[in-house]
C-alpha cells in the first residue's frame, strides 16, 4: 500500500510539470501536505517526497480511522437513539465515549471463525480491500488548511476509481464466503454499484464541466467565487447553490453507493441476514465495518469538495469546516436509516437505471449546454 | 352495537338447522354425536370429502376452523369443526371414527386446503392416517420421531434416539441438479425476519421465490398434553399465556375460560365481563403495536424509528396491564367465573392512567400513519404484494386481521358475541386490498376500535355501583363436567380465531384439549402469497401475517 503512494506521487509530480507548462497556469504544489512535512523536516528531492508522503498518508489515514472509530461504536448509536427517543450508551466514560475503547477490545478479542469451505485467499483479502479502497480515495481530498496529501490533475477520477475498488472486495467477500446469503448480498452489491456509480460519476462530471478541471483543489477554488450578493452577505459559488438538482442527484447516488437506507440492499438485514458480511467475525468484521464507515465519510468528503465549497466557511479554520461537512453527510445517512424504508431490490435497480441514469445524463447535457452558452 | 344487518342478497343457502343439514348429507350420516356447540354428524371414513363439500356448498359452512383428532378405547376419531364465515354461530361437526387396527380416513384437503396442515398434525400427534393426503409427513415433531405422543398406548419411556444417519441433515453438502437454475435456501430457524424459530425451506430462482415450505415445530412444548394433565379449575389457566406470548395473554386465557365456562355452565358476573373486555382489548392493542413495529422492522430493515415508537407506546399498555394483573408477560388473571382480583386501588388513578393513554393514542397513531401507511416507499413495497384473495383465505381458514385484510368481514367479538362486546359501540375493520398493506392498515385501524372499547369500559367501570362489584361467581373447587361432553368454543384473539376443543371424561381433567391456533392456519397461506415474488416480499408477507411461533407450535 505504502509503496504505491510513492509511485503515485512521483507520477503526479511529472504530470503536474507537463500541465503547468502546457496550460501556463500557476498550479498549487502537487502534494501540499507531503511537501510541507518534507519542508518541516528539512528534506527535499526524492527522500523528501517519500518521507513526507509516508508521514502525510499516516496522518490522514489515522485521522479518518479515528473518525470512523468515533462514528461506528458511538456516534451512530447516539444519533439513532436521538431519532428513536432513547438514550443509548452513557455508562462508560463521559457521554459514553469510552464505549469506543470497550467495543474495540470486545470486537478484537472475539474468535475469528473461519467457516468450512471458504475460498481462503479471497475471503481473507476482501476485508482488507474494502476499507483501504476508501482510504485510498482520501489521498486526493482537499481538507483545507493545506491538508491534502496529493493533488494530481486527475484527482476526482482517482477518488472515484479508488472508491470503486470496494466493489471488488464486496464480490470477493460474497463469493468466497460459501454462504448463499453472502452470495446474494454480493450480487446485489454489484448490481447496485453498477447501477448507481454511473449516475454518481456523470453527476460529478457536470461539476467538472462547470469547474473546467478534474483537480480537486481547483474545483474547490472555483467555488470560492461569489455567486450573488444579498444584503451585503456574499453567497459563494458552491455548486450545491449553482445546481441544486445535481447536488440532490449526487447525494442520492452516494447513498446507494455506500449502501445506506433506503438503498441498503446489499446488506438488507431481515432479508438476507447481513449480505456479503454474514460469515465474517472478529477482526475481519471490524475491517468490513470500518470500510463501510470510511466509505460514508469518503462520500461526505466528495460531496463537500464537489458541492459544498470544500473547506470554505466563516470564522472557523478550513479543515474544521470540511470535517463538519463530512459529519453532516454522515448525520444525513443516519437520518435516512432511521426514517426511510428500504426499497425492494428490483425497484431499487429500476430507480437506478430508469430514473437516476436518465436524470443524471439530462443534467450533464443541460449543464454542458448552459456552460457552452454562457462561457 | 353498530353492526349492520346481514345483507340478504349474499345470504348462504339456507339449510341452517341441524336437521336440515343432516338431510343434506343423510346418505353418509351413520348417527348423531352432538356437541355442546354444534350438531355432530358421524360419517364413514370414505365419505369425508363428499360430506364436507356438500355442507360447504349447500349449508354455507365454508370455514373449516379446526380438525381435532383423538383416540378412544375402541376407536380413533377425527372431528372437522365447520363454521360459516358469514355467521360463526352456524356450526356443525363432522365426526369420522376409524377403527383401532387400521386408522385410515379420507383426507379433506381437496375441499378445504387448511386440512393439509391440520391432518398432518393429527397424524403426527395422534396417529390417524389420511388417505390421498398430498403431503403425509409429520409436522410438529421430527420425521424420525417414534410413536404418536397423544395416542393412548404411547410409551413415554421409549428412547427417541435414532441413528444420526436417519436424521434429515439441513446442512447437506453442495448438490447441483442437472437442469434448472434454482437455488435452495434455508431461511431460518435462525434468521432476523422469521419472528422466532420458523424455518422456511425456500427455492429461489435468482431473487424470486419459486416455492416456500414452512417447517414448524421448533417451539412445540406439548401444550395440549400439559393442559390434559391439569385440572380445569386452576391448573390450566396459566398455560394459555404461553401460546401467544406477545402480550396477548388475556385474549388466550379468555379462549379457555369461554370453553370451560360454557361446558360447565358457569356464570360470569357482568362486572367481571367488563373487566375482562377491558383487559383483553388492552392486550390486543399491545399485540397489534408489536405486530406493526415488527412489520415495519421487516420492511425498513433496522431497529429504526417506527419500531421504537411502537415499542414505546406498547410499553404504556404493558404498564397498565401490569397494574391490572400484577404481571407483564404471563398474566394468569382470568379465573373460571370471573377474574382473580378487582381493579387496582386507588381506582381513580388507574382510570386516569388509561385515559391518559387513550388521549395520547390518536397522536401516536397519526405518527404511525405518517411514518408507515402514508410513506410512499412503504406503499410501493407493500401494495399489491403478498396478495391473498378472499376465496383462498377462506379455504385456508385464515382469520383475524389476515382475513379482514382480505375483505372477509369476520370477527367473533361481533359475530359470536361473548364478554361485554355486544353492549358496546365499535366497528369491525375490513379492507379489500388483500395485500400486505391492507393487513397492516387493518391492524392500525383496529387500534382505534380497541381504544373505543376500552374507553367505554372505563366509563362503565367508573360508574359501576359500589355494592355490585362481584369479580367471580361462586364456582365449585372441583369441576367435573358431565361425562363425554364435547365443546368447541373460540374467541377473537389478537391473530384471529383462537378456539379450544374440550372433551370431558367425568374427571376433573379434560380427556382431550385441542387448541385451534389462528397463527397455525394463517401461516399456511404463506406459500400462496409468496410464490413468484421476491425475497423481500416473502419477508414482508411473513411479517404481515404476524405469527407467533409459540402459538403455531404450541
Amino acid at each position: 500500500m505504502k509503496a504505491s503512494w510513492v509511485l503515485l506521487q512521483n507520477g503526479n509530480a511529472t504530470g503536474n510539470a507537463t500541465n503547468a507548462t502546457a496550460g501556463g497556469v500557476a498550479r498549487p504544489p502537487s502534494a501540499p501536505l507531503a511537501d510541507s512535512i518534507a519542508g518541516m523536516l528539512g528534506l527535499d528531492g526524492v527522500v523528501g517526497a517519500i518521507v513526507g508522503g509516508l508521514i502525510g498518508a499516516f496522518i490522514i489515514a489515522n485521522v479518518m480511522m479515528a473518525t470512523t472509530a468515533v462514528a461506528g461504536p458511538w456516534a451512530k448509536r447516539k444519533i439513532t437513539a436521538a431519532f428513536t427517543d432513547r438514550i443509548a450508551v452513557n455508562r462508560v466514560g463521559p457521554f459514553g465515549l469510552l464505549i469506543i475503547v470497550a467495543d474495540a477490545v470486545r470486537l478484537l478479542s472475539k474468535e475469528l471463525i473461519v467457516p468450512d469451505g471458504v475460498d481462503r485467499p479471497a475471503w481473507d483479502i476482501a476485508p482488507i480491500v474494502i476499507p483501504f479502497s476508501a482510504l485510498l480515495g482520501f489521498a486526493v481530498i482537499p481538507f483545507g488548511s493545506g491538508l491534502q496529501l496529493a493533488d494530481p490533475e486527475t484527482g476526482l477520477v482517482f477518488a472515484f476509481a479508488a472508491a470503486s475498488i470496494a466493489s471488488l472486495g464486496v464480490v470477493m467477500a460474497g463469493y468466497a464466503s460459501n454462504n448463499k446469503y453472502s452470495l446474494l448480498g454480493g450480487l446485489r452489491a454489484i448490481a447496485s454499484n453498477i447501477a448507481y456509480e454511473i449516475p454518481l460519476i456523470v453527476t460529478a462530471a457536470s461539476v467538472v464541466i462547470f469547474a473546467g478541471t478534474l483537480q480537486m483543489s481547483e474545483i474547490v477554488a472555483v467555488q470560492q467565487q461569489t455567486l450573488i450578493e444579498i444584503g451585503g452577505v456574499a453567497i459563494p459559488q458552491w455548486f450545491a447553490f449553482v445546481n441544486p438538482f445535481a447536488f440532490a442527484l449526487f447525494i442520492l447516488a452516494n447513498l446507494a453507493e455506500i449502501g445506506r437506507n433506503p438503498f441498503d440492499i446489499p446488506e438488507a438485514p431481515t432479508e438476507i441476514v447481513a449480505g456479503f458480511q454474514t460469515e465474517y467475525s472478529s477482526v475481519y468484521f471490524v475491517l468490513l465495518y470500518l470500510g463501510e464507515f470510511i466509505h460514508i465519510f469518503l462520500g461526505g468528503a466528495l460531496a463537500a469538495a464537489l458541492f459544498l465549497g470544500g473547506p470554505s466557511g466563516p470564522v472557523l479554520p478550513g479543515f474544521v469546516w470540511f470535517y463538519i461537512k463530512m459529519w453532516a453527510f454522515f448525520l444525513f445517512t443516519q437520518w435516512a436509516r432511521s426514517a426511510v424504508p428500504r426499497l425492494r431490490v428490483d425497484q431499487f435497480l429500476d430507480a437506478g437505471w430508469k430514473g437516476m441514469l436518465v436524470l443524471s445524463f439530462a443534467n450533464l447535457v443541460l449543464t454542458a449546454i448552459l456552460v457552452g452558452v454562457i462561457v | 352495537m353498530s353492526l349492520e344487518e346481514p345483507d340478504p342478497t349474499d345470504a348462504v343457502p339456507a339449510a341452517t338447522s341441524a336437521d336440515a343439514m343432516e338431510a343434506l348429507v343423510s346418505e353418509h350420516v351413520l348417527s348423531r354425536d352432538d356437541h355442546l356447540n354444534a350438531p355432530g354428524y358421524v360419517v364413514r371414513p370414505d365419505a369425508v370429502q363428499d360430506t364436507l363439500s356438500t355442507l360447504r356448498t349447500e349449508a354455507g359452512l365454508d370455514h373449516l376452523s379446526c380438525v381435532t383428532a383423538q383416540e378412544y378405547e375402541d376407536r380413533y376419531e377425527s372431528i372437522y369443526h365447520l363454521k360459516s364465515y358469514d355467521d360463526p354461530t352456524h356450526e356443525a361437526s363432522v365426526v369420522v371414527p376409524t377403527p383401532k387396527d387400521d386408522p385410515r380416513s379420507q383426507t379433506a384437503e381437496p375441499v378445504f386446503r387448511t386440512a393439509d396442515w391440520h391432518e398432518r398434525e393429527a397424524y403426527d400427534l395422534v396417529g390417524i392416517e389420511y388417505e390421498d393426503h398430498p403431503d403425509p409427513r409429520r409436522i410438529l415433531l421430527p420425521e424420525t420421531w417414534q410413536g404418536h405422543p397423544l395416542s393412548l398406548n404411547y410409551d413415554q419411556e421409549r428412547p427417541q434416539i435414532v441413528p444420526l444417519s436417519e436424521h434429515a441433515n439441513p446442512l447437506q453438502d453442495d448438490q447441483r441438479g442437472d437442469e434448472g437454475e434454482t437455488m435452495f435456501l434455508n431461511i431460518g430457524p435462525h434468521h432476523p425476519a422469521t419472528h422466532g424459530v420458523l424455518h422456511l425451506k425456500t427455492t429461489l430462482d435468482g431473487e424470486q421465490v419459486v416455492d416456500v415450505d414452512p417447517d414448524i415445530g421448533y417451539l412445540h412444548r406439548c401444550e395440549e398434553q400439559i393442559c390434559q394433565n391439569g385440572t380445569y379449575r386452576y391448573q390450566i389457566m396459566p398455560y394459555p399465556d404461553r401460546w401467544d406470548y406477545i402480550s396477548a395473554g388475556l385474549l388466550n386465557e379468555w379462549a379457555y375460560a369461554r370453553a370451560i365456562e360454557d361446558m360447565a355452565e358457569i356464570e360470569v358476573p357482568e362486572y367481571a365481563q367488563v373487566i375482562r373486555t377491558l383487559g383483553a382489548e388492552l392486550c390486543r392493542i399491545a399485540a397489534h403495536m408489536l405486530a406493526i413495529g415488527t412489520f415495519a422492522l421487516d420492511v425498513y430493515g433496522d431497529f429504526t424509528a417506527i419500531f421504537m415508537y411502537a415499542v414505546r407506546d406498547r410499553e404504556k399498555v404493558q404498564n397498565i396491564l401490569e397494574d391490572l394483573t400484577g404481571q407483564r408477560l404471563m398474566f394468569n388473571y382470568f379465573r373460571l367465573g370471573g377474574v382473580v382480583w378487582d381493579l387496582p386501588e386507588p381506582r381513580e388513578d388507574f382510570f386516569e392512567t388509561i385515559r391518559d393513554f387513550l388521549d395520547d393514542l390518536p397522536q401516536a397513531l397519526e405518527e404511525y400513519h405518517d411514518l408507515i401507511s402514508q410513506n410512499e416507499i412503504l406503499q410501493v413495497r407493500t401494495v399489491d404484494t403478498g396478495v391473498l384473495p378472499p376465496e383462498v383465505a377462506k379455504s385456508y381458514g385464515a382469520t383475524g386481521p389476515v382475513a379482514r385484510g382480505s375483505g372477509i368481514d369476520y370477527d367473533l367479538r361481533r359475530d359470536d358475541p361473548y364478554g361485554y362486546y355486544d353492549e358496546l359501540d365499535w366497528d369491525v375493520v375490513t379492507d379489500d386490498g388483500c395485500d400486505n398493506y391492507s393487513r397492516l392498515f387493518v391492524r392500525l385501524r383496529e387500534l382505534e376500535e380497541s381504544a373505543k372499547i376500552i374507553e367505554q369500559c372505563v366509563d362503565l367501570l367508573e360508574d359501576w355501583p359500589e355494592d355490585n362489584r362481584t369479580i367471580q361467581s361462586n364456582v365449585p373447587r372441583t369441576i367435573r363436567p358431565e361425562d363425554d361432553a364435547e365443546i368447541y368454543r373460540a374467541v377473537e384473539g389478537a391473530k384471529g380465531e383462537l378456539g379450544i376443543y374440550l372433551r370431558s371424561d367425568g374427571t376433573e381433567k379434560p380427556a382431550r384439549f385441542k387448541i385451534r391456533s389462528p397463527c397455525f392456519s394463517n401461516l399456511q397461506t404463506l406459500p400462496e402469497m409468496s410464490n413468484g415474488e421476491y425475497i423481500p416480499d416473502l419477508v414482508a408477507s411473513l411479517g404481515s401475517l404476524d405469527i407467533v411461533l409459540g402459538e403455531v407450535d404450541r
